[in-house]
């Protein structure tokens, strides 16, 4: 079966100020499809660079991507959101939610933008929300939320499409731990139900924890893969 | 995205910065309302100068004279061209006219009643009264088949005075006089007394005979018809006869009279004294040709086609060009001082968008990254700066309708002011349905242009660097 993802070879230089920073030096990685993979390092080790190469919202200096068998270096920058929108969901950080619009219109956008009828996104939008716990919270504003309902409500966002890949970076990074571990378990079974393949950035190794594979990345490459239960399966000492 | 979809994300955004929407707002608004009260300014300017046009005479109208154009130098251009039944059936012809009426003017004194005054006579086609803009004030037209029936202008009755008055004036000192012909004229006119009445004309001919001819009144003219006030209608064919009569006989056989005419129509005396009679103007030629167009501009083509012709042809639409040309001028300044405004006004659109755009970065990257296009975002901007247009527009619009309200209040007086009484009123400013639906238009395009650079500075954003400034 041809992974979902496949990255080749992917070198990653900023220019910032007279100095040139190499961000990504010579990744490879594959994912399967439902495959969860965490990508873990310390900052500035190039785990969320990657992240952004894969999604589309940065271009590679050198090396390939492959999204479910397109080439995403030649797709312009112009389709880069349609396309990004149909295959893709992103969970960030700091939630990212549009604070004027209320939890159901945020979790909707996409359908918003993909020119979905307004009774068929009310509909699909109000079940997600029921289903992550936040039928109460519909019409709240973003302020009105807690961080763990903020960030619901954000995966509510990336969940509504049915992306075949959903993004996620540092998702649980403002969360407190009892939180942070509702979120998890929600992330893990929702795109395990679906089959959906979850890519997430952390720096926590609990967190991490509940990916199928753990990639750690040092210096803009991987120096090791790990696979559920803690066996190291590839190291690669440069 | 849905149009809908943008409209509503664009108005909640415009909600959310009540305080700033609401002064960019008022910047079109004032912008709009400058223009607007401007241009109506500049338009009732010019439909006041037509109206006033038009109380001196009908702007669908030409009369053609006997004789030759002049140039500026006052030497003769081309021929004189006869105003004959052959002119009058060239001139229908031409496109644009709606009728025709030849006509001759005579004049003598006439009695009416007790009272006596002098009569100018108008022969016209008769069945062609209607097509003329007269406007009866009681009576009728004249019509085919009345032969001695004559329509009279508001003022003739002016003309009839009591023959013992006229007596007792002659007698007066020169002060009294004078005072008595102000207070005449004061008085309203007796002409709709003389209604069915019958008017006698006394005809000389030039053998020394005299004829007695008389005429019911049929119709008296509104007192609209200024231009054609002090002279009275009556069918063309009878007023050839008595000109015949005058002339002593329809062939014109005395050679003295025919010079006495040529030198009087056009000047080639030497011509018909030496018997060639064929090209040069005849007695029995018309006097005027009356000619009724279908609007102004026709007026103003066939004017001109008639001169080049060699027609004395003459409109009152002639003056119009000079006149709309001075008050376009003034429109267009006028218009340009509004625009001004509204330029200003475009700029504060371009800040507040721009401004916005720092503002709102970061929901604009993760619009970006869950899956805008660049059209969705574009349209986004578009649509906010479109709709601050529209809404200055709009409400600019109700100040201007207000603000033309409290010119026309305030400046009737100014531009009524020498304009008889009870007629209709002209307005200094004047807002037309074409000038509001213009300025609605107008506030939403600079709205739109307005926002072109804000918005391509949206779609510019890198989503990634919108997104990291956390």
């Amino acid at each position: 079966m041809t992974p979902i993802i496949e990255v080749k070879n992917l070198i990653k230089k900023y220019r910032v100020g007279t100095e040139i920073i190499t961000a990504l030096n010579g990744v490879n990685l594959q994912i399967a499809k439902g495959e969860f993979i965490a990508i873990v390092g310390t900052s500035g080790s190039g785990k969320s660079t990657l992240l952004n190469m894969m999604s589309g919202l940065e271009r590679p200096t050198k090396g390939e991507i492959w999204i479910n068998n397109t080439l995403l270096n030649k797709v312009k920058e112009k389709d880069m959101a349609t396309f990004r929108r149909n295959y893709m969901g992103f969970v960030f950080q700091s939630f990212n939610l549009l604070p004027s619009l209320t939890a159901l219109e945020n979790a909707v956008l996409p359908l918003i933008l993909q020119g979905t009828g307004k009774k068929e996104r009310s509909k699909r939008g109000r079940e997600i929300l029921k289903m992550l716990g936040l039928e109460k919270r519909i019409l709240n504003k973003p302020t009105q939320m807690s961080g763990g309902q903020q960030q619901r409500v954000s995966i509510a966002r990336a969940l509504i499409n049915n992306p075949k890949i959903i993004f996620a970076d540092e998702p649980t990074g403002n969360l407190d731990t009892k939180t942070t571990k509702e979120i998890m378990d929600l992330l893990t079974t929702t795109t395990k139900e679906k089959g959906q393949t979850l890519v997430m950035v952390t720096h926590d190794r609990d967190v991490a924890r509940y990916a199928d594979r753990i990639i750690h990345m040092v210096d803009g490459m991987i120096i090791n893969e790990e696979e559920k239960g803690g066996a190291v399966v590839n190291e690669k000492v440069n | 995205m849905y149009k809908m979809d943008i409209l509503k994300m664009a108005y909640k955004n415009l909600w959310r910065r009540k305080v700033r929407t609401f002064l960019t707002v008022l910047g079109v608004l004032i912008g709009t309302t400058s223009i607007v009260v401007m241009l109506s300014l500049g338009i009732g300017l010019n439909e006041a100068q037509r109206r006033n046009m038009e109380r001196w005479g009908s702007l669908n109208q030409i009369e053609i004279y006997s004789g030759v154009n002049f140039d500026d130098k006052g030497n003769p251009i081309g021929q004189a061209n006869p105003l004959n039944d052959e002119a009058v059936k060239e001139i229908k012809a031409m496109p644009g006219v709606v009728a025709v009426s030849p006509g001759f003017n005579m004049g003598g004194r006439a009695l009416w009643g007790r009272k006596e005054g002098h009569l100018q006579l108008v022969g016209i086609e008769p069945a062609q009264m209607p097509q003329f803009e007269f406007e009866l004030a009681k009576g009728r037209f004249l019509e085919d088949g009345d032969r001695f029936n004559i329509v009279l202008g508001w003022e003739v009755g002016r003309n009839f005075r009591d023959r013992r008055q006229l007596e007792m004036m002659r007698n007066m000192s020169r002060q009294s006089r004078i005072m008595m012909r102000q207070q005449m004229r004061e008085q309203e006119p007796e002409t709709l007394e003389m209604l069915n009445q019958r008017v006698t004309m006394e005809v000389h001919n030039r053998n020394g005979q005299k004829k007695i001819y008389n005429f019911t009144v049929v119709g008296v003219l509104s007192q609209e018809n200024r231009d054609k006030s002090w002279q009275a209608y009556a069918p063309i064919d009878e007023i050839k006869r008595i000109r015949e009569y005058v002339m002593g006989g329809r062939n014109n056989n005395d050679p003295r009279m025919a010079r006495e005419m040529a030198v009087k129509e056009g000047g080639r005396a030497t011509r018909v004294s030496s018997g060639r009679q064929v090209n040069g103007p005849s007695p029995n030629d018309y006097e005027f040709i009356w000619v009724r167009t279908e609007n102004v501009d026709a007026t103003k083509k066939i004017s001109k086609a008639l001169r080049d012709k060699g027609y004395r042809a003459h409109s009152l639409a002639d003056n119009l060009e000079g006149i709309e040309k001075t008050s376009k001028t003034i429109q267009a300044i006028l218009g340009g001082i509004g625009s001004i405004t509204l330029l200003v006004a475009a700029l504060g659109i371009i800040n507040t968008m721009i401004m916005s755009i720092y503002e709102r970065t970061r929901e604009i990257g993760i619009m970006k990254v869950i899956g805008a296009s660049f059209f969705d975002v574009r349209m986004l901007f578009l649509t906010e700066a479109g709709l601050i247009g529209l809404l200055g527009g709009f409400f600019g619009l109700g100040l201007s309708y207000g603000a033309s309200k409290v010119i026309n209040h305030f400046g009737s007086d100014f531009i009524n002011r020498g304009m008889p009484p009870g007629e209709a009123a002209n307005s200094l400013s004047v807002i037309p349905p074409w000038l509001a639906l213009f300025a609605l238009g107008f506030s939403i395009l600079i709205g739109v242009i307005a926002g072109l650079y804000p918005a391509n500075r949206a779609v510019r954003l890198s989503p990634i660097s919108a997104i990291r400034n956390e």
